[in-house]
């Protein structure tokens, strides 16, 4: 197979080596780590804002940088598309400036067709005159995409493309983002933190650790490789499990694990449909899993979702709140060496509930909280 | 006004127009030079261009005679080959000036380019554009405000202008003798009414620059 994409570059700065080495098919390939690790860097690289100290960088088999044969192409020669973090937009200009910025050595008529047309696959028409401190961080999020695409590009970059979003807005704009990448068809690479944004986004992820990758694969392969766990760790995502899928619809996801049988949400614009039987994972918020209180009478299944029982095992005294480790009352080993979930409780809420007393409790976790990771 | 004030102020205004004029074509390249790149020789260029804002103005004027004056490294060649000097010209008032209000614009310029957030001129550059096209079209643009203020600093700087151009450009009415020179002219012959005069004209002129810089800078913004 021919790769679209091969990336061998290496980097010395003061205090940071870049050395790293992946290729990518066409589709997007997500670049996850903790920041620091170079991810961004990559992409300078990528566009030749920053030259590497050696290496190679072939874009659909056009060589942009060659260190051996002397090849190093500009950005301005590069074709490829740069989404900012924080979107860099132009603020001296409209959208309709922002998005022709690329355009200016075609023909008026030509360039004012194009950026008509990348308004029109976007839905900014309504914002063509507009500056852009007037729009939305969504919309902010379109144009740069918009301008970035309008110049038709060989490979496009995007740096922490939802960072800058506010939570709620961030889940909602990842499937639109996903959406307007398919459907534009372009090889992409996407620089991310977020493990669910990784997985949401990425055909192929790849993972970078202090400047280095210390693992790269399709999306299906990638979650059943133990260093993905490790990475999860690392970049603070607890309870990160598996499970076999039962049943996904639209909006939900049915699956057993360690004997229970669980719901998540599934995303109601891009629903994950894994089939029955196949290997699911995902992950909780230790936050987000609730003791049930004994002393407020008999348990309702309805209001409380995905309910189980386990006995705390451990215990780590965090200052404000406590980290409990819970085996679930389930024959089998553990899913997590010897707890199956971690959970956190206020303080306030071990002392009232007495449970460095009381070990055995019964918890819910609100489907919600439950974060399938799709690998399919 | 006498006839010899009426021709300094003009002449004043005729050496700050063409002083900030200069400043702009010279400094805000070097301005930029100074804020995006990274050169051999660029802390010594950074340096050359300030030290007129610390150096006594006799001093800059000294060097200035020394590099343009008939005998000077620049000016002799010059006097031999075409029999001309700019010592006592009122170009020569146009150079004093010019290299005394640069650092005023040079380091605002400095400031406000260097404030233009670099992701912009990358996005330019990954768009195809040149860094001239892009310094021209998103980080001057951008970087107005401040180049605004930088000429208007330069202006009332090149305006003022004394020690260095008495140094070069010498006080001879008609010729040379700017506002500053001719009041100060007027003070040591004891013409107080002339020199009132020629204060107050200039101070009317300094705030109309100021009052005018400032509606461009709240319209721009």
């Amino acid at each position: 197979m021919t790769s679209r994409l091969e990336v061998a570059v290496r980097k010395s700065l003061p205090g940071f080596t870049l050395d790293v080495e992946w290729s990518a098919g066409d589709g997007v390939a997500t670049l996850f780590g903790p920041s620091g690790s170079g991810k961004t860097l990559t992409l300078q690289c990528l566009a030749g804002l920053v030259r590497p100290d050696a290496g190679r960088i072939v874009v659909g088999g056009r060589v942009l940088f060659d260190a051996a044969a002397g090849v190093d192409l500009p950005p301005q020669r590069r074709r490829v598309g740069y989404v900012f973090q924080g979107y860099a937009l132009f603020p001296h200009l409209t959208v309709r400036g922002n998005i022709g910025f690329g355009l200016r050595d075609r023909s008026r008529a030509e360039r004012r067709r194009r950026v008509d047309e990348v308004l029109g696959r976007l839905g900014l028409e309504a914002f063509a005159e507009r500056s852009p401190r007037e729009l939305s961080g969504g919309q902010r999020q379109r144009v740069a995409l918009g301008r970035a695409l309008a110049t038709d590009p060989a490979l496009l970059l995007l740096d922490e493309p939802l960072s800058a979003l506010d939570l709620p807005l961030r889940q909602a704009l990842r499937d639109e983002m996903r959406s307007i990448l398919t459907g534009w068809g372009i090889a992409a690479v996407l620089v991310t933190h977020d493990l669910t944004e990784a997985y949401r986004l990425g055909d192929r992820i790849v993972v970078y650790e202090e400047g280095r990758v210390i693992q790269a694969a399709p999306r299906a392969e990638l979650l059943w490789q133990p260093s993905s766990r490790s990475v999860a760790r690392i970049m603070g995502i607890r309870n990160l499990v598996q499970g076999v899928t039962l049943k996904a619809t639209a909006d939900r996801i049915q699956f057993r694990w360690r004997g229970q049988v669980l719901e998540a949400v599934n995303s109601p614009t891009h629903s994950y449909l894994p089939a029955a039987d196949s290997p699911l994972a995902f992950f909780i918020r230790p936050e987000y899993v609730r003791l049930i209180r004994k002393d407020r009478g008999h348990v309702d299944a309805a209001h409380h979702m995905n309910l189980m029982a386990g006995t705390v095992v451990r215990e780590v005294d965090q200052g404000a709140s406590w980290t409990l480790f819970l085996r679930l009352d389930e024959p089998g080993a553990p899913a997590q060496g010897d707890y199956d979930l971690e959970l956190e409780v206020p303080r306030l809420v071990y002392e009232i509930l007495e449970i460095d007393r009381d070990r055995h409790w019964q918890f819910s976790l609100h489907r919600g909280a439950i974060h399938v990771l799709p690998s399919a | 006004m006498s006839p010899d004030s009426i021709s300094a102020l003009r002449l004043s205004i005729q050496v700050a127009v063409a002083a900030t004029a200069l400043n702009a074509m010279i400094g805000i390249p070097i301005a930029y030079l100074l804020a995006r790149r990274r050169f051999w020789g660029r802390s010594m260029l950074d340096l050359v261009v300030t030290l007129p804002l610390v150096l006594p103005p006799t001093v800059v004027g000294y060097y200035l005679i020394v590099l343009l004056g008939r005998r000077g490294l620049l000016g002799a060649p010059l006097y031999k080959l075409t029999g001309w000097t700019v010592a006592f010209t009122w170009y020569a008032a146009v150079i004093a000036a010019t290299v005394m209000a640069l650092p005023l614009l040079v380091r605002t310029v400095h400031a406000a380019i260097e404030s233009v957030d670099r992701d912009l001129e990358r996005a330019a550059y990954t768009l195809g554009h040149s860094e001239l096209r892009t310094a021209l079209e998103v980080t001057l643009p951008l970087a107005r405000n401040g180049i605004l203020a930088g000429l208007v600093l330069a202006f009332a700087r090149a305006l003022g202008e004394f020690g260095a151009t008495l140094m070069l450009a010498g006080n001879i009415p008609g010729r040379t003798t700017t506002v500053p020179l001719s009041i100060y002219t007027a003070v040591q012959t004891g013409e107080s009414g002339e020199a009132i005069a020629m204060v107050v004209a200039l101070t009317a002129l300094s705030c109309l620059v100021l009052i005018v810089a400032n509606r461009l800078g709240a319209r721009a913004t």
